[in-house]
């Protein structure tokens, strides 16, 4: 069959305005990334240009202590974050679908949290931490417990952040999976009914590996968002307190945005880009997306 | 910069012609009249403010410059949200009136400002024509800035004696000199120092007087620690804009640098690490808890609401702190130097001048001279500091008017603490190049002694890890 | 009814609603806060029960700014949401269906195109835009916002393709329709739910988006985050404003997303065609 056939074409046609734009946006700043990555270009020393060093800015970052506990920090952050949603965002879209009498309304008002704009969320959420004013303590002290200090403790900053995250984003992967529920079909569901198998059992056995796909999607799109998590890091704790809250993209952003280190912060980028690479590729075997079962043309 | 100066700025002679305007009756007349229903706001801005900037317009043409030589163009004006604008956004009607120049303001969160401006004067943008500079070490750096003492010597654009640089603090126009080639690349136009304020309600309900050393301070904080309230409220959060300006001033009291002279990482000395550690110690023992996360916003607002006996931050929140729309500690505000360190006669409090910056890319900078001109000019500051702004001008510090939206004792203690700030201690940190990265680990210095972590250990990691920076 | 099952509805209820008030908890806070005075609001003990102002909403209902900037996030994240759904949805359809080799090399590929750290991409994306002379266009960050969401369309959408029942597309091209004919005529419709899904949180994403939007824009296409985010600055929060301006905006979406909620869970249905 000669390469040039009503299937080939079609394919052609259909992929390539989708090509041409994410290649044109994209590989200037990836190719200018790539290149400021080797030079210790930096803003403030604009009279020395690009000078070349070689591979000088990744073996510094790689001998940092400073990379290693960002990266140990940041994949706390994703693990957990992305855990607890999963579980929590599936959870309501399983109620949900057992109680569709209400669903629609609650489906509307569960998404808000992606919808409101993010800086005021976050402000809102940064005047309910404050330990004496905040609405949160209030209700702490008000049950008879200590109040805590969410956003200065070390680790109880990380994990006021980790909240803040699962708040905006359960959501989505409710979204997700909600949509996965209703597409499945019904009979397993009712030979297992009839064979006396348990709500519990399945939902183990049944429902969870025919949404594994949906899953899997949800799961890498939050693990890719949560990796490059920005906002609320920087507008609740800075970084802090001390450097317990400082991920990867926070140290990004640091050094090129306000060291103004261009070449050292693209280095960084492109480590993040690669470890996230690595990341997504063996998680997207493990769960077989690439799924042959499906029939192709 | 070792002005003691206590006693009230004594106006020139040549200056009368403005108290007149400003004078007490004048709001009197216009406050009869609003009561009557006659006259009440222009514009937002109380009415004898409009009325005298219509006076002061022909105190302009008093300036031996053509003012409407860049007449017709248009210039953008960037910055973050900040007093400064909303001060003088009101009067910029009369400054069009007066060039035929229009001003675009472009306002933004500090977040939001401070990464827009590297990335559009890193790339090349025309505008914004004037910015707010923060960092002036990374704008020289970077050359971003126009040098600017070519246009204030230059007739055609600059009437010097009327513009009266006499009249403007001298750390004010100290501040923008770069200390490398001695070249003036900014315009100072706010004044603020670090300030001490206290309750006296709470104070004199626990029978304590206001504390005058670091010890009397923690003593103090320590006692008027309840349930109910705070001791004192400080920033804390470890960022190189929160906790680092408050408590460099501790340093700077306790007789230590952090940047010194020769350009030397300097806060690791003795006196340093002293300093460092009592700030920590300050904080846990005399603050809320969580005291590790606050940034200003935090310390203004827990003041405010009456939930601390102390404050020791920038002296602007004084505008706040008068204000009884916002805040519930406007009649028992009482303000003070601050304290000085064990061995020392007194304080060196940290300060502050915003700066605004031409773009050395602008493609109007006539016009955006003119502006600055006219912003941080005599007639202009009195007005916005007749709104409560700190401008850089004795004059406009003086007037009644400003007094009375600041505060006169507030006023005071304010400018006792500038003029005792040592503006080059601060200078050689902040204006670093490589300010970001000092200051940083500073921040972290001094979060983590609030923690409660051995001191010694961190300063020695962080003023290490700031060499390695600078080097 | 079994007591069992009653016992179930009603935990069913429960984490319903508990579920609920966890995520409104937080807009309901800034509800309040925007009817609230300057003296009210970070009040201690927190202020629960006071007499609404409506003073915020005039404010900034009479700021120019927040209609304009209001318009032009609705402009470009519709743009946003037709565009990344027209290049989209061909592309997702084109993976989903046919085997060819670098398939599943492209298909990461434009996942990869969402992994990149925004720091990387703020200078080259304002110089190359700036040379361009697109900046502070609606067209401008439309496409910036097009190649941040290109990888979830494709990505969800060939996961419906995938799972459409083969049958009803073979029939067709038995009966001699071209592939482009089966995918208008066909495929298109039986997903339709599935694109007004995607294209629900491609619009969200493109509303909500900042960083972008910061550096591209200035003042004519400046978006919804970016103009809100003025009201917080150095020694200056705007609580009212910021808060009222907030509610302002999500009211619009609430009602949208009421109405379009139905499609978008049917949408999401991969493939349980009737």
């Amino acid at each position: 069959m000669k390469f040039v056939n009503k299937k080939n074409i079609f394919i052609i046609l259909m992929l390539l305005p989708s090509t041409f734009l994410l290649l044109g946006l994209t590989i200037f700043p990836f190719v200018v990334g790539l290149i400021l990555g080797f030079t210790d270009f930096s803003l403030i020393r604009p009279q020395n240009g690009m000078r070349g060093v070689g591979f000088e800015n990744y073996i510094e970052i790689f001998t940092t202590e400073e990379f290693w506990i960002s990266f140990k920090t940041t994949l706390i952050f994703t693990f957990f974050a992305v855990t607890i949603q999963l579980i929590l965002g599936t959870l309501m879209a399983v109620l949900l679908h057992h109680n569709s009498k209400t669903a629609p309304i609650m489906r509307a008002l569960y998404l808000l949290p992606l919808a409101v704009t993010p800086v005021a969320a976050t402000f809102s959420f940064r005047m309910m931490f404050n330990p004496s004013l905040g609405v949160f303590n209030f209700f702490l002290e008000s049950s008879g417990f200590a109040p805590l200090a969410w956003l200065s403790k070390p680790d109880l900053a990380l994990i006021s952040l980790i909240i803040v995250d699962i708040w905006q984003w359960t959501p989505f992967i409710m979204l997700i999976v909600a949509g996965g529920l209703a597409s499945l079909p019904n009979e397993p569901f009712e030979s297992a009914k009839v064979d006396g198998a348990g709500d519990i059992q399945i939902f183990f056995h049944h429902t969870l590996p025919l949404l594994k796909p949906y899953l899997a999607l949800a799961v890498i799109f939050r693990i890719i968002d949560a990796f490059k998590t920005f906002d609320i890091i920087y507008v609740l704790t800075g970084g802090g307190p001390g450097i317990s809250t400082r991920t990867l993209n926070l140290m990004a952003y640091r050094y090129g945005m306000e060291y103004l280190e261009l070449g050292y912060a693209a280095s960084f980028a492109i480590i993040m880009l690669l470890i996230i690479i690595l990341f997504s590729q063996i998680f997207l075997r493990k769960t077989n997306i690439y799924s042959t079962k499906v029939a192709r043309l | 910069m070792k002005k003691k100066n206590n006693n009230k700025f004594m106006l020139p002679p040549n200056r009368q012609p403005f108290r007149k305007l400003t004078r007490r009756d004048f709001v009197q007349a216009s406050a009869i009249l609003a009561g009557a229903g006659v006259l009440s706001t222009f514009n937002g801005l109380p009415v004898f403010a409009k009325a005298n900037m219509d006076e002061l317009m022909p105190m302009f043409a008093k300036a031996n410059i053509d003012w409407k030589q860049a007449s017709g163009t248009e210039i953008v004006v960037g910055g973050l949200q900040h007093p400064w604008f909303e001060k003088h956004s009101p009067f910029l009607d009369s400054f069009t009136e007066l060039t035929g120049i229009t001003v675009k303001h472009e306002i933004q969160s500090d977040t939001e400002y401070v990464t827009e401006i590297p990335v559009k004067l890193g790339g090349g943008s025309t505008t914004p024509d004037v910015y707010m500079v923060w960092a002036l070490g990374q704008s020289v750096a970077a050359g971003w800035l126009e040098p600017l003492d070519g246009y204030y010597n230059d007739p055609n654009l600059t009437d010097l004696s009327w513009y009266d640089l006499g009249d403007v603090f001298n750390s004010a126009k100290a501040f923008p000199v770069w200390a490398a080639d001695n070249v003036t690349y900014g315009m100072s136009v706010t004044a603020e120092a670090e300030t001490l304020f206290t309750n006296k309600t709470m104070f004199d309900k626990a029978g304590l007087a206001i504390p005058k050393t670091m010890n009397e301070l923690y003593d103090a904080a320590v006692a008027l620690n309840t349930g109910d309230q705070a001791g004192i409220v400080l920033r804390g959060k470890a960022a190189g804009d929160a906790v680092t300006w408050p408590g460099g001033g501790f340093i700077f009291s306790y007789g230590g640098a952090i940047v010194d002279a020769n350009g030397e990482i300097a806060f690791d000395s003795q006196e340093a690490m002293e300093a460092i550690d009592m700030y920590g110690k300050i904080c846990r023992d005399g603050g809320p808890i969580g005291i590790g996360s606050y940034h200003w916003f935090e310390c203004l607002t827990e003041f405010m609401e009456g939930r601390s006996a102390m404050g020791l931050d920038s002296s602007n929140f004084a505008t706040d702190f008068a204000n009884p729309e916002k805040s519930k500690v406007a009649d028992t505000t009482v303000y003070g130097a601050m304290p000085s360190a064990p061995g020392q006669t007194s304080a060196k409090p940290n300060m502050w001048h915003w700066m605004i910056g031409m773009n050395a890319n602008s493609a109007q900078k006539k016009a955006a001279w003119l502006f600055m001109q006219w912003v941080t000019s005599p007639p202009t500051s009195l007005m916005t500091s007749s709104l409560g702004l700190a401008t850089t001008r004795k004059s406009a510090w003086s007037s009644g008017d400003f007094t009375d939206a600041f505060g006169s004792q507030a006023a005071e203690a304010s400018l006792s603490n500038l003029s005792n700030a040592d503006g080059d201690l601060f200078k050689y940190a902040w204006f670093h190049p490589e300010a970001g990265a000092i200051l940083d680990q500073v921040a972290i210095a001094l979060n983590s002694s609030i923690n409660g972590e051995n001191v010694e250990k961190v300063v020695k990691k962080a003023a290490d890890k700031a060499r390695k920076a600078i080097s | 009814m079994s007591v069992n099952y009653l016992i179930k509805k009603i935990m069913s209820y429960f984490f319903i609603l508990l579920f609920a008030v966890w995520c409104l908890f937080p807009i309901y806070w800034l509800l309040s806060t925007s009817l609230k005075t300057n003296l009210q609001t970070n009040s201690k003990p927190p202020v629960f029960i006071f007499k609404p102002i409506l003073d915020n909403y005039k404010l900034i209902i009479q700021d120019f700014d927040i209609w304009h900037i209001f318009f032009n996030s609705l402009i470009i994240a519709s743009g946003t949401t037709f565009f990344s759904l027209f290049f989209g949805v061909p592309a997702a359809y084109a993976l989903a269906k046919f085997k060819f080799k670098g398939n599943t090399d492209f298909s990461f590929w434009i996942l990869t195109t969402r992994m990149a750290p925004p720091i990387a991409m703020l200078i080259p994306f304002y110089v190359m835009y700036n040379k361009l002379g697109i900046l502070d266009t609606h067209i401008g960050l439309i496409l910036a916002h097009i190649s941040l969401n290109l990888s979830l369309v494709v990505w969800i959408m060939r996961g419906f393709f995938e799972d459409l029942p083969k049958d009803i597309e073979e029939s067709s091209y038995i009966d001699g329709a071209s592939y482009f004919s089966t995918f208008y005529r066909i495929s298109l419709p039986i997903s339709r739910n599935g694109i007004v899904a995607v294209g629900i949180l491609c619009f969200l994403f493109s509303w909500n988006e900042f960083l972008m939007a910061l550096i591209l824009t200035d003042d004519s296409a400046k978006t919804v985050p970016v103009g809100i985010s003025k009201f917080v600055g150095f020694q200056l929060i705007k609580w009212a404003e910021l808060a009222a301006s907030a509610i302002f905006m999500i009211m619009p979406i609430f009602i949208f997303l009421v109405f379009f909620q139905k499609q978008l869970i049917k949408g999401l249905t991969m493939g349980a065609i009737k």
